[in-house]
């Protein structure tokens, strides 16, 4: 059945990206840059984030004003406060592109899993980074989610009140709330760059940014949005009062609109299951290449006797699964006599794509059970048919 | 096979060129598309050899291919951009360029080495590639390589191991230098 | 030249020219105190800018 469906999902995504060849050559395809518009739009909101912090106050009673005269007269205020809320869907935008696309395309087979669950944890940040900044502004609708994130927090069976305390140094709105929301914004902000750094440490070459057509495009459209649709705050928070509607924002605040039905605890139970669910997706589908219907070639093997240490492998495989070790003693080879180094293939990373195969010039690395001389064979019995 | 008439007779010739290319795994899905003994269904003149990536293909394979007797070679990965394995296609494509540019030299035509890129469901285009690549090859007169050394063709898989294309070596000298070529 | 390429031409002289405007309205925004026009304008340059990449690539101007 998850089989069935994931290939008919492959099928959609591919067809989505040969419309989308019509118009942008394989090269500047968006739907190949997800991950490298996630890293510009990240970048935007970094940049922009430390300009409203620059002007930000976090206490009751000055937060709102303060947003305010950043939004109204500080000249282009509006408009970078603006690239920050826009740049921030934007963000949530293209990180579920890229987990969509990446799970359709099933890149998560074989060792791959450790990009996807430093993904996983990646989302879980962004989805509380961006609720955090709404709280920030402090007019009704940041009281409200307070209010509500409070309650839910405290419903949680054992660690409830620990919870609350720790997330709004508290019961009730303490004097700690905002700045605690302030270093609950920006704190995982740079977790975020740490798992980051996970999610790339088994890639070689990442693509960390998108082609120039898309990070003008990108940029170009947040900037015309905050001119068309400016940012504003709503009424500021009255503490004595109930706030009573909320603005959701569907990228980051559907779950606040989803408690008008659920009660907290079920959305949270729902929560755990789903995150719980993308950590096993890697897992779900633990076939091996000849339960794929693909040749099962074998992990990569280095030739000693033929290395010479030239890093060609070193560079080009994808999964970063070659490392290279200084070298006790000569290869046997006439090219292998002076060599430093020597390869090494970390097994447990390697997924027997063969791609060190075709980088290495001196004929030192094999597919064990998909060897030169078979392809030998297979060419010249073509060629004689 | 319309350039069965008009075609020079070369060294597997009475179908049409002999065509051998080297197809992905993750590419163009192949069930319907080749017969058992690894020709194509529409092109009996072309045979396919499934390799794990595109990037896998060693140069010197297709080089082995022309002067064994084949009148051209591909090689077909997934659309530039969207390999399984990140940047196998880049990297082949990087390769074929560099390996045309030195048989360029050796007087081969460059236009006897191919490379496509075609998704899983991109059969029908494949097929459509592969046939006007086919039909460029039967243009080109006489084998792939000028005659030098007396039939290198006649090794059998026995005597074909490793030592085979002499410069098997230079040709990729300058291949990580394309590696951020997307 | 191609027509084919004679076309994107055509479409990056628009799309130059539309930037050019907006620069001019960026200005008189800036004289004016109109920062959100300003602001706008910019996005549509570096729209405009993104579809001339896209045009010179199409066009055969530029290579991968
Ligand atoms: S086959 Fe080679 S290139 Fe591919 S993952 Fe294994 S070591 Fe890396
Ligand atoms: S490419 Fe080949 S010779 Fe060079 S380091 Fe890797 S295994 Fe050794």
């Amino acid at each position: 059945m998850y089989k069935r469906l994931l290939a008919g999902l492959l099928a959609a995504t591919l067809r989505v990206d040969t419309l989308v060849a019509r118009v942008y050559p394989d090269d500047f395809n968006p739907l190949y840059y997800t991950g490298g518009l996630a890293n510009l739009f990240l970048t935007v909101l970094v940049l922009s984030g430390i300009f409203l912090f620059l002007y930000y106050t976090p206490s009751f009673d000055q937060a709102y004003t303060s947003v305010q005269f950043l939004t109204l007269d500080v000249p282009y205020g509006q408009i970078i406060r603006g690239i920050h809320r826009y740049s921030a869907d934007g963000f949530m935008i293209v990180v579920l592109l890229h987990l969509f696309r990446n799970w359709f395309t099933e890149r998560f087979r074989f060792s791959r899993d450790e990009p996807w669950i430093s993904g996983m944890m990646l989302l879980t940040l962004t989805g509380f980074i961006g609720v955090t900044g709404y709280m920030l502004v402090w007019d009704q609708r940041s009281e409200a989610l307070v209010a509500m994130t409070a309650n839910a927090a405290a419903q949680v069976p054992l660690v409830g009140g620990w919870l609350r305390h720790a997330l709004f140094g508290g019961t009730g709105l303490t004097d700690l709330l905002l700045p605690r929301l302030l270093f609950l914004h920006i704190g995982p902000a740079v977790g975020l760059y740490v798992f980051l750094w996970w999610h790339y440490t088994r890639i070689r070459h990442p693509k960390v940014w998108p082609p120039a057509v898309w990070t003008l495009f990108a940029l170009g459209f947040v900037v015309l949005l905050t001119g068309l649709i400016p940012v504003t705050s709503q009424a500021p928070a009255v503490v004595s009062q109930r706030p009573q509607t909320l603005a959701i924002d569907w990228l980051f605040l559907t779950p606040y609109w989803a408690m008008r039905f659920l009660p907290p605890l079920v959305l949270i139970a729902l929560a755990v299951v789903l995150i719980g669910y993308g950590l096993y997706i890697p897992y779900q589908l633990p076939e091996t290449r000849s339960e794929l219907g693909l040749k099962d070639s074998g992990v990569a093997q280095v030739i000693d006797a033929n290395c010479t240490g030239c890093e060609l492998c070193y560079y080009d495989c994808p999964y970063n699964a070659i490392v290279m070790v200084p070298s006790p003693n000569p290869g046997v080879t006439k090219a292998a006599q002076a060599r430093k180094l020597r390869a090494v293939i970390l097994e447990s990373r390697c997924v027997e794509c063969g791609i060190c195969v075709g980088a290495c010039p001196f004929e030192a690395l094999e597919l064990p059970r998909l060897l030169q001389k078979d392809i030998h064979e297979k060419v010249l019995s073509a060629c004689q048919s | 096979m319309p350039e069965l008439a008009d075609r020079p007779p070369s060294a597997a010739g009475r179908r049409g060129p002999k065509i051998v290319g080297f197809l992905c795994d993750w590419a163009v899905a192949s069930q319907g598309l080749v017969r058992d003994d690894g020709t194509m269904r529409d092109l009996p003149n072309v045979t396919l050899i499934k390799i794990p990536c595109s990037g896998f293909t060693r140069p010197a394979w297709l080089e082995f291919a022309l002067r064994n007797g084949a009148d051209g070679v591909f090689v077909c990965g997934c659309p530039l951009g969207d390999c399984f394995n990140r940047y196998g296609n880049n990297l082949i494509g990087d390769r074929v360029e560099q390996l045309r540019r030195r048989l360029e030299r050796q007087k081969v035509n460059p236009e006897r080495i191919g490379a496509l890129f075609y998704g899983k469901h991109a059969g029908a285009a494949f097929v459509d590639a592969v046939r006007a690549f086919s039909d460029r090859v039967a243009g080109m007169p006489g084998p792939a390589f000028p005659p030098r050394k007396p039939a290198p063709a006649a090794a059998g898989p026995a005597s074909a191991a490793p030592r085979t294309g002499p410069a098997a070596q230079d040709g990729q000298a300058g291949a990580p230098a394309g590696r951020e070529g997307t | 030249m191609t027509d084919r390429a004679s076309a994107y031409v055509l479409w990056i002289v628009v799309l130059a020219a539309v930037s050019l405007v907006c620069t001019a309205g960026i200005v008189w925004g800036e004289l004016t105190g109109h920062h959100r026009l300003g602001g706008a304008l910019i996005g549509v340059i570096l729209l405009a800018y993104s579809f001339i990449l896209l045009c010179l690539r199409k066009g055969g101007f530029t290579s991968v």
